[in-house]
């Protein structure tokens, strides 16, 4: 049965609607052929493009009609570009971009996501050299450090080569990366100013006040970068801080669950425009990836090492297996032969991790706000509507239930879409303790120590 | 005799950097039907410029060329030029090298098989018939200005103008050319300037012999009619006392009334010209 | 004219088979054959030496048995990815199949294997490209350079900015002309990538320049006499370029057109990487990218493919070139 975009919507809120009533199993409108079948995404080479990899693989995408091509792609900036100009259908993106390009900081233009990737999955990563200073101030427990390993290990060291007139220089992969907020978070939590940036002034390197310098590399350079001593240290997904420890180059020293327990990574973002000419090809596309998302954590992580077999092929994230294994198993290799269990460390389902709450993207908003990506001051309801613009729960819901009725999903594995508002419960887990409620970011900011408060203006 | 080309006054200068300088003067000639003139001088006298001239290469400052009552202003096909070296099309074969004129002179007037009966036969004509689908860089030097001249035989040109056809042949191919250049000549009857350097050439082929003073301003010393009977031999002239007289009449113009000057003020170019073949000679 | 004659450089073989080789054909046989052989083997022996002696952080330099392993593991892969490429052209059509028993008004569509390039692929890909940037640069150079080598007014009008154009190097091109590519080449359902424009493109700006400025240095210098001659037939200007200036200037032409070939063939290379373009410069790149313990070996093989391409493309115009052009001196080498 075919239907239009308006009669799809209304079907599904009028079942919204029936199962806030009943709870008993759902019948859902089925969605119509997608309008485009051949689609081509982008990704960057790191282990939390599995989704999309898998969903190619195992035939998700096929079996909602589609047929993808994924295409590895140089930089954040240039699959940004690609999915702006429409070379690319969709790509696997940073949360911060879709939030970034829809509020004009960079490249301006309208990307929406409706599916979240994963949580957690990058570390902080320091050269060998750094590991040596950092350590004599790490606190130690039977002949090994005690994780987490906190910035105000770092901070003398940083001293150090200040006292020395050497700059400290730090890679993250992209001004409005995850990898960006969680190294400032971690250094700024240690007593380290990360720097702020001024865009009104034309000042986006992020370096104004700034004890130490951060500077954009691509993920899959961040090692040999810091191998020929450009940067001491870096933030980065996976493999790329294994690879440091095999290469025997560098030591991870913390996980970003170690930061902010279960934080949202990266999304799978398209543009507006995409969006609203191909929904159904858009809530296909979304269907395949949740389905690829619930492999990858089927049965405690049992699928883990054929996906990694997956992703070690050239034409994905290509490293050697053993070293995407590594993370992606649920181990985490520290100094060469701390080997320490993570289970969680990729979580592509659980814990509705493929849910885009709005709550999550706020979080990224306050550190925007926070590092002077967003030059003046915003009240609440900026925040709550810039979340709303960019991220779709709304298509995301429509896939799931399409998928629960179908039978190939478990209801009691996503949220409650009824009831469900978007905002996660208050959370504590950060490494600072400082508590994040995403109804009051304003709040949120003034609770922090380091970063631009309501009166500040870049 | 009826007049087919009048040269009248005939004057060039060329511009240069030292200011213009008059490379001829004065040249007043007149020329019949049929008739086969030389023009001889020193080198750097204007014989060429002359020629390029009634080939309409060159433009003349003042005065000009009549060719049957029209003035010359631009190159034509009936004023067909034999080069000193050839100027075949090397990519082009014998054949094809006569047809790119063949087809350009005659197109809508012969058809394609009269087409090619007329370049077999004037290749024929140059005794080349068997070397008609060789290029030019397969073939010697003497067989290269057969087929030169078969190409400019084959635009049936009112003149035929040579610019030292045979300069750069050994003595023994010159010989053999010549005699084919006779034969054409009284068998086709045309009207043939042609420039040379070598007095016995210009003797043995002429009904008359245009001897051109030195430059600048050069123009015509002599004219020496030789009223030797056609055919010639030049087995039999070698001891004909008749062509004897002509040669010295030549030789003697050419070595006592212009006997070669130097320094003359030349153009900067042929200056430097003249220094090379000094060097080379010396 | 037809007589089969046989090259020169045959009869010294004939002579060995034959057993009645001369002292001086065998020596001549040994530095045809054996010296190329030679310094081939002590090559190889240097790399197999040198690439033990160097340790990078990917493990060490590839050797040349490493490089031969990796030529038969992307042979595999290609096979592998043929086979993955037929099973998916056959769940399509099953899928399509079941598509038009539910709704019989769909009309099929065939689509492309989604798959990614093999090896051999993106050798294909570059192949073509190469090919498409090489044939629009003649177009534009060849007729541009005869313009410019008849008129010396047009040539000292463009000449300052053929000397200012020649030297760009195609890193410097390369985000012009994707922005420009972008922003013109919109279109719902694009004949080609707009990849393969922007390499075509790029290609084309950089390998131009010796085409042109031979075409137009071939044509300034047709001989005077040759010029004489078409003026005298009263050739018209287009039958003078046709039948006098283009086969009097294609020895030249044909130089540039080498060169070009040469230029384009590494140009594509580093726009491909660049650019991040499908091709085997893409394919570089992504191997650099990954950072497994294979990629050196997998980039010596393609290193070893570029360098082999390139010199079968300038044999290839050599040929083309002895068998085109009168003047068989200008093909020597």
């Amino acid at each position: 049965m075919r239907m239009s975009w308006g009669k799809l919507r209304t079907a599904a809120k009028a079942c919204a609607a029936i199962c806030a009533l009943t709870i008993t199993s759902l019948s859902v409108a089925e969605v119509g052929y997608p309008e485009k079948e051949e689609l081509k995404f982008g990704f960057i080479k790191l282990t939390d493009m599995a989704p999309l990899a898998i969903a190619y693989e195992k035939g998700f995408f096929e079996d909602e009609g589609l047929y993808v091509t994924l295409e590895a792609q140089a930089n954040w900036k240039v699959l940004l570009d690609r999915v702006i100009d429409g070379q690319l259908d969709g790509a696997h993106m940073l949360a911060g971009q879709p939030l970034g390009a829809t509020i004009g900081f960079g490249t301006q233009a309208h990307i929406i996501t409706a599916f979240s990737m994963d949580l957690n999955g990058n570390g902080i990563t320091v050269s060998n050299a750094v590991w040596d200073e950092m350590k004599k101030h790490v606190p130690m427990k039977d002949g090994k450090p005690v994780h987490p390993i906190k910035a105000d290990a770092l901070k003398p060291v940083v001293e150090k080569y200040r006292a020395e007139g050497k700059p400290f220089n730090l890679g993250m992969v992209f001004p409005v990366s995850t990898h960006n907020y969680e190294l400032r978070y971690w250094l700024a939590a240690g007593g380290i100013h990360p720097g702020y940036y001024a865009p009104a002034k034309g000042d986006t390197s992020g370096q104004l006040k700034a004890d130490v310098l951060l500077s954009v590399t691509p993920p899959p350079q961040m090692p040999a970068t810091m191998e020929a001593g450009t940067i001491y240290g870096y933030c980065v997904g996976e493999p790329w801080n294994q690879q440091a420890v095999f290469k025997g180059i560098g030591v991870p020293v913390i996980t970003d669950y170690e930061i902010w327990k279960n934080n949202p990574e990266k999304v799978f973002g398209v543009s507006k425009e995409w969006a609203d000419k191909y929904p159904n090809t858009h809530i296909r596309v979304v269907k395949a990836m949740i389905r690829a998302a619930q492999w990858l954590d089927e049965n405690n992580n049992a699928n883990r090492p054929e996906a990694v077999k997956i992703l070690a092929k050239p034409n994905y994230v290509g490293a050697d297996a053993e070293v995407i294994a590594n993370s992606m198993t649920g181990t985490f290799e520290y100094e060469k032969g701390d080997k320490r269990s993570v289970p969680d460390f990729n979580v592509f389902f659980r814990y509705n991790a493929t849910f885009p709450y709005y709550s999550d993207a706020i979080w990224y908003l306050t550190q925007m706000r926070r590092w002077g990506q967003i030059s003046d001051t915003k009240p609440d309801s900026w925040y709550t509507e810039t979340a709303k613009k960019v991220y779709r729960p709304d298509i995301y819901a429509i896939a799931a239930k399409e998928l629960i009725a179908e039978g190939k999903v478990k209801a009691a594995d996503f949220p409650d879409f009824a009831s469900e508002d978007g905002f996660r419960p208050p959370q504590k887990e950060f490494i600072d303790g400082v508590e994040y409620n995403g109804r009051t970011p304003n709040a949120y900011l003034e609770s922090l120590k380091i970063g631009l408060k309501a009166k500040d203006k870049m | 005799m009826k007049m087919i080309l009048e040269l009248s006054k005939v004057g060039i200068s060329f511009e240069t950097p030292r200011g213009s300088f008059e490379a001829l003067k004065e040249v007043d000639l007149k020329i019949g039907e049929g008739e086969f003139i030389s023009l001889i001088g020193h080198s750097g006298c204007g014989k060429s410029t002359v020629l390029n001239i009634v080939a309409g290469l060159l433009q003349a400052t003042s005065g000009g060329a009549i060719l049957d009552g029209k003035e010359v202003y631009e190159p034509g096909p009936e004023r067909a030029v034999v080069f000193q070296n050839h100027s075949l099309l090397p990519w082009l074969t014998a054949y094809e090298n006569v047809e790119l004129a063949v087809k350009r002179v005659f197109k809508g007037k012969k058809s394609k098989a009269e087409m090619r009966e007329w370049i077999e036969h004037n290749l024929s004509l140059v005794h080349m018939s068997h070397a008609m689908d060789k290029r030019p860089d397969e073939i010697s030097g003497g067989m290269k200005q057969r087929v030169g001249i078969a190409r400019a035989l084959a635009m049936q040109p009112r003149v035929l103008l040579m610019d030292e056809p045979f300069g750069a042949l050994d003595a023994l191919t010159r010989a053999h050319l010549q005699d084919s250049l006779m034969d054409i000549h009284r068998k086709l009857g045309n009207t043939v300037i042609m420039i040379t350097h070598d007095v016995d050439e210009a003797v043995l082929l002429s009904d008359r012999i245009v001897m051109m003073t030195n430059g600048p301003s050069a123009t015509i010393g002599e004219v020496l009619d030789v009223p030797l009977p056609r055919p010639r031999d030049r087995l039999a002239l070698a001891d004909d006392p008749l062509f004897n007289r002509c040669r010295q009449r030549v030789l003697q113009f050419l070595y006592e009334k212009q006997r070669k000057v130097q320094p003359i003020s030349l153009p900067i170019d042929s200056k430097k010209k003249n220094k090379k073949e000094e060097r080379k000679h010396g | 004219m037809s007589s089969i004659t046989m090259p020169g450089w045959i009869e010294p073989y004939l002579s060995v088979v034959k057993g009645e080789a001369s002292r001086a054909q065998v020596a001549q046989l040994l530095r045809q054959i054996g010296l190329p052989v030679l310094g081939l083997l002590t090559f190889i022996f240097l790399w197999h030496i040198a690439a033990q002696r160097i340790d990078t952080s990917l493990g060490k330099f590839p050797g040349p048995s490493d490089v031969s392993q990796q030529v038969s593991t992307l042979y595999a892969e290609h096979k592998a990815g043929r086979a993955k490429e037929k099973a998916f052209y056959q769940r399509q059509e099953v899928r399509i199949e079941d598509r038009v028993a539910a709704d019989p008004d769909y009309v099929p569509v065939r689509r492309d294997y989604t798959g990614s390039p093999t090896f051999f692929d993106q050798i294909i890909t570059s192949l073509i490209t190469v090919m498409c940037g090489f044939l629009v640069a003649s177009v534009i150079a060849i007729p541009l350079g005869i313009v410019i080598g008849l008129s010396t007014s047009v040539h000292a009008a463009t000449n300052p900015l053929i000397q200012l154009f020649k030297p760009v190097s195609p890193l410097a091109w390369l985000p012009l002309v994707t922005m420009v590519v972008s922003a013109v080449y919109v279109s719902d359902d694009p004949m080609v990538a707009k990849s393969f424009v922007v390499s075509m493109i790029t290609v084309s700006l950089c390998s131009l320049w010796p085409t042109l400025i031979n075409t137009s240095v071939g044509v300034t210098s047709v001989s005077q006499d040759l010029v004489n001659v078409s003026r005298v037939l009263r050739l018209g200007w287009a039958e003078h370029v046709r039948k006098i200036v283009i086969p009097s200037a294609l020895p030249m032409i044909f130089t540039g057109l080498r060169l070009s070939l040469g230029i384009a063939w590494m140009v594509l290379i580093a726009a491909e990487m660049l650019a991040q373009n499908p091709g085997l410069g893409k394919f570089v790149w992504d191997e650099f990218q990954n950072g497994s313990s294979q990629s050196l070996g997998r980039i010596m093989v393609a290193v070893l493919t570029i360098g082999l391409i390139g010199f079968l493309l300038d044999r290839t115009m050599l040929g083309l070139q002895r068998w085109l052009v009168w003047d068989k001196q200008s093909a020597q080498r």
